[in-house]
């Protein structure tokens, strides 16, 4: 069984936010730089099909040279190889443009199963694994929180409100993952993962290998555009007031009236 | 069978030299067993290590500490004693006319012979203080799994040396009615015991007379010699484990632990998994080990019901040492498999059965068992060495930790809190960071705590405060300062440790800072012990040394009274750790007004607060009581007003303890710094 992963790097989520020059991306420097703990659940989720059916497990990402980095924590975590696609022509994509690359990468791949995080923490969009699943063809299986895979079978369950919904799919199939870290608890990387990491295949691709032109995706490809970007106003420190109930009762409603302007 | 004379003394030197060849044997094979051990160096500073061996072996200072070491004492010293007088007795088998008075003369002798018989009293009393106290008075510490054996094994023991010196006595006695009667022997009167228990033989003809004193020759020096031989099996092994283990002890700092080599590419396992994984050192220890349980007497992981009993460990390594050991040694050679079940106990995994994950994880690292020990056993090397294992091969440890490991790693602090944030508690105050003005005599290494934790920062504020009161240059890091690691180290997350710490030291060096100031304990010990493992090579001090020293030199002066009570608690980082515990209670002593009252367990006897150790960051669900909540009571028993302290985590457990009993109005926790600036600064409350 072969399973690809799907990782999006993100800025990790305690990253003090600054909107870049031009005011409509956020500043990336200075960052620390996690993987998508969505993402991180199907890499997990995916490892447990390694350890039980034996299931070989590539990462593929899209994105600069410091993407490496987190490509290589899964591969310590014990994926077996991993894929990155480099091109600066495929910056500024929108989802489907993401989707576009990532499924012309996985075109040229095995794989019974795709796994990824229903969504990235930092766009939070919902798009990306559901329009990979559209553009190849794939059954698409949303949020699931718990899988198994039998007999050219997909099995997954996904929480719906106050119970949990069981579907299953034919191979080949995108999952996407939901569910929380205490379900997933993705592993910890032991020291030999960490060592073997460093040595495990690791390929950089391009547009180009990929068969696709920067009109397709990128900024010029986006169907999607972001106009703005702001920062939500900054908290006030909070008031005490003081006087005995009465004066405090009084003041608080004049400062809900004139201030907040709330009654 | 006179001894000396022909046939007995060929007799006596076949059976001497059997019993010695047979002792010399075993020792050897236990040699063998304690060079399965990893290498380790142990062999720097030898005038040092002789010291030692003269002030903790024949001074028995540690072993003094308590009441009952004194007993030892006189055990020990009326053995070496005996064994003076042993060769003496010994030489008489080989030939009947060897006497030290030949060599000696008679006064020396006579001295010589006073000391034996008042010693040989003393171990007497001794004794008996011994089997009241094992079997009448039974003491926790003298507890065991297999009671049954280890009281047996202590009872041959008592019962031996009983034995050969009432035998001495007797012969002693014997000789002495002998020696009158005979010209060209002599036996001093001023061995008065020995001449007093000669009036029970009084009556004898010299024929039976001789009789007798070959039956207490021969018992004597033939129990001495079954004592020879039985010494490496039993719980006596540490006679000759404890003196090569004092000669080998850590030398300097107690607080660096052994820095892993993580580069080595041929490495197939890192950290302690199987017994021989320890080093010969760690090995040594477990000879070392007398059962005498001061370690866990002083365990707050023991005091408060968790599954670690550093004594426990010490007797379940020594026990599996004992067995696998000399399994691997058959290994090597061609000798036989030793009988019984070894595959059994080769077959026990170190880490499961004989020493529990649970008990390995209850361990605050605080040193306690380690400033008890007689014989400075090490225990807490070894459960960090397996806790390594767990952590860098299996990935196992408690399901808490894991997030706080990644915490560290993205935003190196404990709690995650974004790492652009970390010098945003110095906003307002007025303190540079390095990188406004590196020309300045101290970097206050603020810490996670301090920078991060909101109670903590109040002992930063009051710490910036006081230095610049004493007109101290210095700057902080400010967002650029990253976790020390301490933590991490201490879980066995050394690959963690590693790499915090090369970053660590690289951004304190380009700045070319000298001198250190940390208000934790933790950080402070891992600072100045651990980094110039990795080049970090910088005078480093405690907050309390530098309010000391700054109160000495008259640079701060304290105003404002203080109509309190204080106790002290004592860091483990910063007393055991680091022998600071003059310093915190200069600064007490500076408040006016303030009235200070010393714990029960205080200085090196200090209780842990529960934290270390990663503690911290795990739940403390084992056990009878939380220690933390054990320690709070410690204190209130002294009816405080303040609990004083002087780490950001013992500051945490104190209050946390205080809450659960409601008590957090009534009782207040300080950091010194926190009370020196009131009583300098009115301004401050």
């Amino acid at each position: 069984m072969n399973i690809v992963v799907l990782l999006k790097q993100v800025p990790d989520t305690e990253t003090k936010i600054r909107i870049g020059a031009g005011g409509k991306s956020i500043d990336t420097s200075d960052i620390k730089w996690i993987i998508s703990p969505y993402d991180e659940y199907a890499v997990e989720a995916a490892l447990r099909l390694q350890d039980s059916a034996g299931a070989k497990v590539t990462i593929l990402s899209m994105g600069p040279e410091r993407v490496v980095e987190s490509i290589r924590t899964a591969l310590a975590m014990g994926a077996d190889h991993g894929v990155l696609v480099d091109d600066p022509a495929s910056e500024g994509s929108d989802g489907l443009g993401k989707a576009k690359v990532l499924a012309a990468a996985l075109g040229s791949m095995d794989f019974d199963l795709i796994f990824c995080g229903h969504r990235a923490v930092d766009d939070d969009e919902n798009q990306v694994g559901i329009m990979v699943a559209e553009l190849m063809s794939l059954p698409h299986l949303g949020l699931a929180v718990s899988i198994e895979v039998a007999d050219g079978k997909v099995t997954i369950q996904r929480p719906i409100e106050g119970a949990k919904v069981t579907l299953e799919g034919t191979l080949p199939a995108l999952v996407t993952f939901g569910g929380a870290h205490a379900i997933w608890n993705p592993r910890y990387a032991s020291l030999p993962g960490i060592m073997k990491a460093k040595k495990k295949p690791l390929e950089t691709k391009t547009l180009a290998d990929l068969g696709l032109s920067a009109a397709d995706v990128g900024a010029q490809g986006a169907k999607v555009k972001v106009t703005s970007m702001e920062l939500p106003a900054e908290r006030q420190a909070g008031r005490k007031l003081e006087g005995d109930t009465g004066e405090k009762a009084k003041e608080l409603v004049r400062l809900l009236h004139e201030e907040a302007k709330v009654i | 069978m006179q001894p000396g004379h022909f046939p007995a003394n060929i007799l006596f030197f076949l059976i001497f030299i059997a019993a010695n060849g047979f002792f010399l044997f075993t020792v050897y094979r236990l040699y063998r067993i304690m060079r399965l051990g990893q290498p380790e160096d142990r062999f720097d500073h030898i005038g040092e290590r002789l010291e030692g061996v003269a002030t903790f072996v024949f001074g028995q200072r540690r072993v003094i500490r308590e009441p009952s070491g004194w007993g030892h004492f006189f055990i020990f010293w009326g053995f070496v004693i005996i064994t003076i007088g042993s060769i003496e007795t010994f030489g008489v088998g080989i030939y009947h006319g060897f006497a030290y008075w030949k060599f000696l003369g008679k006064g020396l002798t006579s001295l010589l012979y006073l000391l034996q018989d008042l010693f040989c009293a003393a171990v007497i009393v001794a004794l008996g203080v011994a089997l009241y106290r094992r079997f009448v008075v039974r003491p926790e510490r003298l507890k065991y799994e297999d009671q049954k054996a280890v009281n047996q094994d202590a009872s041959i023991i008592i019962a031996l040396i009983l034995l050969l010196i009432v035998l001495l006595f007797g012969a002693r006695a014997t000789e002495y009615l002998l020696a009158q009667g005979e010209p060209g022997r002599y036996f001093p009167r001023l061995a008065f015991i020995s001449v007093g228990c000669s009036y029970l033989f009084s009556a004898l003809t010299a024929e039976s007379l001789r009789a007798w004193y070959s039956f207490f020759w021969w018992g004597h020096t033939m129990v001495i010699l079954g004592f020879l031989i039985y010494i490496p099996f039993s719980k006596h092994l540490h006679l000759l484990g404890a003196i090569p283990n004092v000669f080998f002890r850590r030398l300097g700092s107690v607080g660096a632990l052994r820095k892993m080599d993580l580069e080595d590419e041929t490495a197939e396992t890192y950290g302690v998994s199987t017994i021989e994984e320890f080093t010969w050192k760690q090995l040594l220890d477990l000879y070392a080990c007398t059962e005498c349980g001061r370690c866990s007497d002083n365990c707050p992981a023991t005091l408060t019901g968790k599954p670690l009993s550093p004594k426990l460990t010490i007797h379940r390594l020594k026990e599996h040492l004992q067995v696998k050991g000399k399994m691997l040694i058959a290994q090597q050679g061609s000798a036989e498999i030793p009988a019984g079940n070894p595959e059994d106990e080769k077959a026990k995994v170190l880490i499961g059965d004989i020493c529990r994950h649970d008990e390995l994880w209850s361990c605050t690292t605080c040193g306690n068992c380690v400033e008890h020990c007689p014989v400075f056993i090490e225990h807490i090397d070894k459960y960090v060495d397996m806790r390594r294992y767990l952590v860098l091969m299996e990935s196992s440890f408690p399901a808490e930790v894991q997030n706080v490991m990644r915490n560290w790693e993205t935003n190196s602090n404990p709690w995650g809190l974004g790492f652009a944030t970390r010098g945003d508690w110095a906003k307002g105050l007025a303190v540079k960071t390095l990188a406004e003005d590196s020309h300045v005599e101290y970097l206050f290494y603020v810490g996670c705590g301090g920078s991060f934790d909101e109670r903590a920062k109040k002992i930063s504020s009051a710490m910036v405060a006081l230095l610049n009161e004493a007109g101290v240059s210095f700057a902080i890091l400010g967002a650029e300062e990253k976790c020390c690691g301490e933590t991490a180290r201490r879980i066995g997350n050394e690959y963690l440790f590693q790499t915090m710490a090369v970053e660590l030291v690289e951004i304190i060096n380009s700045y070319g800072v000298k001198k250190i100031i940390t208000t934790c304990p933790h950080g402070y010990n891992c600072l100045k012990n651990e980094y110039p493992q990795f080049g970090g090579e910088w005078e480093v001090y405690h907050h309390n040394e530098v309010l000391a020293q700054l109160l000495g030199d008259g640079l701060l002066q304290t105003k404002l009274p203080l109509d309190k009570h204080l106790v002290f608690h004592d860091s483990c980082y910063l007393g055991r750790y680091n022998s600071v515990y003059d310093q915190p209670r200069k600064v007490i002593k500076s408040i006016p007004g303030l009235r200070f009252s010393e714990m029960d367990r205080s200085r090196n006897k200090s209780f842990c607060c529960g934290a270390g150790g990663g503690r911290m960051w795990m739940e403390e669900t084992l056990g009878d009581r939380k220690i933390n909540d054990a320690r709070t009571e410690q204190a209130l028993t002294l009816k405080p007003d303040i609990i004083g302290v002087s780490c950001p985590f013992c500051t945490t457990m104190f209050e946390d303890g205080l809450k659960e009993r409601n008590m957090e109005e009534q009782v207040r926790v300080y950091d010194l710094a926190e009370l020196l600036v009131r009583t300098i600064n009115p301004g401050k409350k």
